[in-house]
């Protein structure tokens, strides 16, 4: 759920990157925190194991201000992806935006992207959302390796709603600027819908 | 969508100020659940990133609230933290939103703060209350917010990507 204060005239948006563990959530984000101008940028929290596999979440905080001199900040968060953290990635999901789903585009990844969505789905549903209704973006990262599923597959199983898509090699900021900007897009949408 | 019109926020901001100098307090946050930064007090004096602040702070009550969930308890109220100098008490508002109190605690302690926020916990609410049942009746904000003007681009430094 959005907040608006007409007072400081700030936007608040929720934006959350789910996936399996290891598909590339972290590093999307941790990418456009490195790319984002220091003024338009607050600081990101990592709450990380010692491995550096994400525990709870990753945050970053960005702002943006428009001509009307409305300021929208968007929250950024990325879940763990583990099995066990299940719990985890149901709390963060709360009042959330925009979802960025990332996908690891690897054969043997495959069972756990499909996991994952279903996990998705049902954490949603349990917060009343229905996934067919929010803002919601699919990447299949790691397009560099050579054991990959075909877009066609990937996007069949995986992308059911015909959701905006992108291939990406999130290492390299490949199609990580693209993903940001369509669910940036996509919730500043129904922002306008709802007011 | 939650949304603060400027009279509301001048209350809130108000309030928060108040109850931060009654209980000698460095800072008051409030926030909602999902992390956002509602209000805050007027504490010059304290500086520090507050939108990161907020958002750990939802974190961090979201995973007592498990916790406390997995303990058979019904639903956690209230929680409080310390470093060496500073406390952190924080109080869930009526199940959505959480109160943060930031004290010295040479200049205040947790007893004090407790009674302050019992005291100002129903005015706090009570505007809560009325910003929710404005919104239900509203059936249009305004026009003000432009979302088309927004330049993304401009985020990124130039000659990347
Ligand atoms: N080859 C390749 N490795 C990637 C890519 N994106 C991420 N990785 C690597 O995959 C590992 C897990 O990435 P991370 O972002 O921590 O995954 P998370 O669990 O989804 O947060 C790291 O070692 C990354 O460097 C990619 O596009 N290609
Ligand atoms: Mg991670």
């Amino acid at each position: 759920m959005p907040f608006v204060n007409f007072a400081t005239k700030e936007i608040n948006c929720k934006i959350v990157y789910y996936g399996p563990g290891l598909s590339g959530k972290t590093t999307n984000i941790k990418w456009i925190y490195d790319h984002i101008k220091p003024e338009n940028k607050g600081e990101m929290i990592t709450l990380a194991t010692e491995t550096e596999r994400t525990l709870f979440f990753d945050f970053v905080p960005i702002e943006v201000s428009n001509v009307k001199g409305f300021k929208v900040r968007f929250h950024l968060y990325t879940t763990p992806g583990q099995i066990i953290y299940q719990a985890s990635r149901k709390l963060i999901l709360k009042g959330v935006d925009g979802i960025v789903f990332v996908a690891d585009s690897q054969e043997e990844r495959h069972d756990a992207n499909l996991d994952t969505l279903d996990d998705m789905i049902e954490n949603l549903r349990d917060y009343d959302i229905d996934v067919s209704n929010i803002p919601l973006v699919f990447q299949y990262n790691k397009r560099d390796l050579p054991n990959v599923l075909s877009v066609d597959v990937l996007r069949r199983d995986l992308n059911r709603w015909s959701r905006p898509d992108f291939e990406a090699i999130a290492t390299k900021g490949i199609g990580v600027l693209e993903t940001f900007k369509e669910i940036t897009r996509q919730v500043l949408k129904t922002l306008k819908r709802n007011t | 969508m939650l949304s603060l019109k400027p009279e509301e926020d001048r209350e809130l901001r108000e309030l928060l100020t108040k109850l931060a100098k009654d209980s000698k307090a460095k800072i008051i946050f409030f926030v909602d659940k999902a992390g956002q930064l509602i209000s805050r007090s007027e504490s010059p004096a304290f500086s520090s990133d507050d939108v990161t602040f907020a958002s750990l702070t939802a974190g961090n009550v979201a995973a007592s609230e498990a916790l406390s969930k997995l303990l058979g308890e019904s639903n956690l109220s209230h929680m409080f933290t310390e470093t060496e100098n500073e406390g952190i008490y924080m109080i869930v508002i009526n199940g959505k939103y959480i109160l943060v109190v930031i004290f010295d605690k040479r200049v205040s302690n947790l007893g004090i703060v407790r009674l302050k926020v019992k005291k100002y916990y129903a005015k706090i609410l009570g505007i809560m209350e009325r910003v929710e049942r404005r919104i239900k009746e509203e059936t249009m904000v305004s026009e003000a917010i432009d979302v088309d003007d927004i330049d993304l681009d401009s985020l990124f430094e130039s000659g990347d990507s």
